[in-house]
């Protein structure tokens, strides 16, 4: 058969939980991306509140006017002045506050992506320890697929089974090592998805912990109160309300002209001395008065509400969702634990021992056997749904460890110009 | 012939003469007498355990017979035809025992089943008798549950005589209704005992009383008339004895009940439903814990035999004699009907009785014929048992992974068949303590308990010294000694392999 090596305890590093934890919160670069999604954030902030600069301006005018005793003068008026924009109203202190308020959104979302990638440790480290105690527990069946095909062929000899009989115990056997084979396959394939999620070149491990979780399980009220106290999601929501609010205070003061002030100093060919020159300008809100950005911004605040109310929804969905399938896991995998594997266990001791006592014969043993490890594999596969719905319940639903982590606006927005209000 | 006080005095020596071996020629021959083959010069074999008894007596005939030793060329004391089909003695046929008429019917022996004590009232005999729920030691440690009565099953045997007038007093202890039926009688029909086509059942907690004259001997039995109970366990024999006693007089009179029941393994109650039967009993046990008939050499022996089981017929057969078939269950057959057999073929609910002139000693396998009856349930011969370098133990130390299986083959599984033969068996301690605690077995090879299964006993047929030595003494016995003696008196004692000791 095909096959690659599989790792031994032995052979290689065996890794938990915290070590994966720790690699992960060093190496994964969506945490990096999220972390240079507030510093981007903070850098529109100051770049939103700076001062406009002053800005100098020679000024020529009436170039070639004649004059007394000069046909082609230089101009009337040849200097240099200075302008300077006064903004009013505070407005590039809302800029840059409205910008801080992103950069705030930035920092829930960096805690969610911290939550996505921690939890898709979690997750993948809890399907690699399944799946390694899967390897273990589908060798004992290829074991029991061995014995029944010895056992078969012992039966065949004395006449009491059929040759398509011990050809059907052949596959059987088959069947078992391919499943150990699938099944040690699935391992290599959950110890690299975890390895990729990390960020770091592990070569092939093995992962040890414990599968059954340890305290009380959480109660739907208790889950659901979690997710909508403390989700990052909805705190980035929240915060981007915020931030919704700053931006209608903003927008508000837009009409509010600047006053643009000018002076310098020329001279002036035709009365052949020196002038100064004086200008203010200001715009006078006759027609725009911003009203629709204002508008604009108004309704984005009150969709932001909505989209607040939309987030709870959707986590409600999801954790109708994920708790059913974490409870429903939990009570099996539990009740394999606490009833039906002991149960198993107890009926293949009895009939070992009733078949030391001459009394059962070995093929009814062997299907006991067969219960009883199929048993526990049914137990580990429940403990690993167990085990990630619970990483998603107790975190705040949040999965994807590698996609990109998102900014408080969509990449590629208006807001990148030089000059963000 | 020597005189009856020689006979006592050397009854009274024996013991010691057992004792310390040194046992002189204290008696003369008797030339019918099977001579007891004479030793001294012969190299003690390895495995030969030391002589005990009395190795140079000579079979007892008690001195209140007036029996001989030797009938128209047939020896109550070695095996032999006699010398005219058609004469009485042929094979024992009307040979008598030691026991003399007068002295009244043998009591009837049914090891493992205790009698049923009466009272008289104005000349009834008065018996009490309670169907019960009642668990029943087949195997030591292994207690089944079975329905019986007074705590026993089978049930206590009823013993009467001919002519008695019995009254029963049932109190039914079950939690459902009963009847009892008395098998064979022909007594008034109210008494029957036939589910409600003669009475009302007796339900939990009530009593019902029964009255009849017994006018048949033979080997009669009661048994629950629910189809479910009977095949549950409860049945019991009623044995009355002739009011004259039969001619000719037997020694003993055995009884062997023969049950069968289907309990699963890892199991103790009884599928009553089954139409397999795994689990098979002579008087209540399995063998080997089934408990040897003793005899002794010379005596006349009856044994009674009632097959119970569900709906199985058992072949008996018996080792080392040739018995006559002297009645059924109905009565007692004329002897111009009686049949000498080595097998007799005994069907479901019918009591066949056999008498035999125990003249061949040694351990005699008597036995249901059919296979299956052989051992107590059919398994298949697979698994660790039979491979090398495996045990059942090896998979109990650690339930949670199991052992590798060699998956290679000794050239012996080139024969085509391989194995036949129950292998590797296993027998606890103190499964083989409860074996041999009782006295009916000391002195029988080590390992007669691997080869005496299912519906097996065993007729011993023991010299008198060893008899004594067996049944009466308090004397340590060797295991195999017994056995060794009589093959050292009457085999070859140069040709013979004791047991090995692993079945302690």
């Amino acid at each position: 058969m095909i096959s690659e090596t599989f790792p031994t305890e032995t052979e290689v590093q065996g890794y938990r939980l915290d070590d994966f934890l720790t690699l992960a919160a060093q190496n994964n670069p969506t945490i990096r991306q999220a972390r240079l999604q507030i510093s981007a954030q903070t850098a529109k902030a100051l770049q939103a509140g700076l001062y406009p600069n002053p800005t100098l301006n020679y000024i020529g005018e009436q170039i070639g006017v004649d004059v007394e005793g000069d046909k082609d003068s230089p101009g009337e008026f040849q200097g240099m002045t200075v302008s300077q924009r006064f903004v009013t109203a505070g407005k590039l202190k809302l800029s840059r506050e409205k910008y801080m308020r992103r950069a705030h959104i930035s920092e829930h979302l960096a805690m969610a992506q911290q939550f996505r990638v921690c939890n898709d440790v979690r997750i993948h480290f809890f399907r690699a320890l399944a799946a390694r105690e899967i390897v273990e527990l589908r060798k004992e069946l290829l074991k029991t697929a061995e014995d029944g095909a010895v056992t078969a062929r012992e039966l065949y000899n004395q006449g009491q089974a059929t040759r398509p009989q011990v050809r059907k115990s052949s596959i059987a056997l088959q069947r078992a090592r391919l499943d150990v084979l699938s099944a040690e396959n699935h391992y290599r394939e959950s110890f690299r998805r975890l390895v990729a999620i990390v960020g770091v070149d592990l070569t092939d491990g093995v992962v040890s912990g414990e599968l059954m979780p340890q305290g009380e399980p959480l109660s739907y009220q208790e889950a659901m109160s979690l997710v909508l106290t403390e989700s990052p999601e909805l705190a980035a929501a929240r915060a981007k309300l915020a931030a919704d609010r700053v931006t209608v205070r903003r927008e508000q003061v837009e009409w509010v002209p600047d006053i643009v002030a000018e002076g310098g100093a020329g001279y002036n060919f035709e009365a052949k001395e020196t002038t100064a020159a004086a200008g203010v300008s200001i715009e006078l809100p006759v027609f725009d008065r911003n009203q629709g950005t204002i508008r604009q911004a108004q309704l984005d605040y009150r969709r932001q509400q909505e989209e607040i109310r939309r987030t709870e929804l959707m986590l409600q969905q999801q954790m109708a969702n994920v708790y059913q399938q974490y409870l429903t896991a939990l009570q099996i995998a539990t009740e394999y634990d606490r009833v039906i594997i002991p149960e198993a266990e107890l009926a293949y001791q009895e009939l070992l021992e009733s078949y030391k006592a001459n009394r059962v014969d070995w093929p009814t043993v062997l299907d006991a056997q067969m219960d009883y490890f199929d048993s526990r594999l049914t137990r580990v596969q429940h403990l690993e749904q167990v085990r990630t719905n619970e990483v998603l319940v107790r975190g705040y639903l949040l999965h994807g460890g590698l996609m990109a982590a998102p900014g408080p606006t969509p990449p590629g927005h208006i807001d990148a110009v030089a000059k963000p209000r | 012939m020597p005189s009856p006080e020689d006979r006592r005095k050397f009854l009274k020596v024996g013991s010691f003469a057992a004792a310390t071996g040194f046992v002189g020629n204290l008696l003369g021959r008797d030339a019918n007498a099977q001579e007891p083959m004479q030793h001294s010069g012969m190299k003690q074999h390895d495995n030969m355990p030391q002589p005990i008894g009395n190795a140079s007596a000579r079979p007892e005939i008690p001195a209140s017979s007036e029996v001989a030793a030797e009938y128209e060329g047939f020896s109550r004391f070695k095996p032999s035809r006699g010398l005219d089909p058609d004469s009485d003695y042929y094979i024992g046929k009307l040979v008598p025992g030691f026991r003399k008429a007068s002295d009244g019917p043998a009591p009837f022996e049914a090891p493992d089943i205790p009698t049923l004590p009466y009272k008289m009232d104005n000349g009834v005999k008065v018996f009490e008798l309670v169907p019960m729920a009642v668990q029943q030691e087949f195997h030591p440690g292994v207690k089944m549950n079975v329905y019986g009565y007074n705590g026993s099953m089978p049930g206590p045997t009823i013993e009467v005589t001919q002519g008695d007038r019995v009254r029963i007093v049932v109190t039914n202890e079950l939690p459902e209704d009963t009847f009892v039926h008395w098998h064979g009688f022909e007594l008034p029909v109210q008494y029957d005992g036939a589910a409600t086509l003669t009475q009302n059942p007796i339900k939990p907690g009530k009593t019902k009383v029964f009255e009849f004259d017994i006018h048949e001997e033979g080997t009669f039995f009661y048994h629950s008339h629910v189809a479910m109970q009977e095949a549950f366990g409860q049945v019991g024999w009623f044995i009355v004895h002739p009011k004259r006693v039969f001619d000719p007089p037997v020694d003993r009179d055995f009884g062997l009940l023969f049950q069968n029941f289907h309990i699963p393994p890892t199991h103790t109650i009884s599928d009553s439903w089954s139409m397999d039967w795994n689990w098979h009993t002579i008087n209540g046990k399995s063998g080997p814990y089934t408990t040897p008939l003793v005899c002794k050499h010379g005596e006349r022996v009856r044994v009674r035999l009632l097959n119970f089981a569900p709906m199985q017929h058992h072949p008996i057969h018996l080792h080392g004699h040739t018995f006559w078939v002297t009645s059924h269950e109905g009565a007692r057959i004329p002897k111009s009907a009686w049949v000498p057999r080595n097998n007799e073929l005994v069907g479901v609910a019918q009591a066949s009785s056999f008498e035999f002139i125990a003249n061949n000693p040694g351990d005699w396998i008597f036995h249901c014929h059919m296979i299956h009856h052989m051992m107590n349930h059919m398994v298949k011969q697979v698994g660790p048992r039979m491979r090398d370098d495996a045990s059942v133990d090896q998979y109990l130390a650690n339930l949670s992974s199991r052992p590798q299986v060699d998956a290679s083959r000794s050239d012996k599984f080139a024969t085509p068949g391989y194995p036949q033969k129950m292998q590797g068996m296993e027998m606890s301690e103190d499964f083989m303590n409860a074996i041999w605690s009782r006295k009916e077995v000391r002195g029988m090879r080590a390992n007669y308990a691997m080869s005496v299964k299912g519906l097996m006993t065993v007729l011993r047929v023991l010299p008198d010294d060893l008899y004594e030595l067996v049944m009466n003494s308090d004397q340590p016995v060797e295991k195999g000694a017994v056995f060794a003696e009589i093959v050292r008196r009457f085999g070859d004692p140069g040709k013979y392999e004791a047991a090995p000791r692993m079945m302690m």
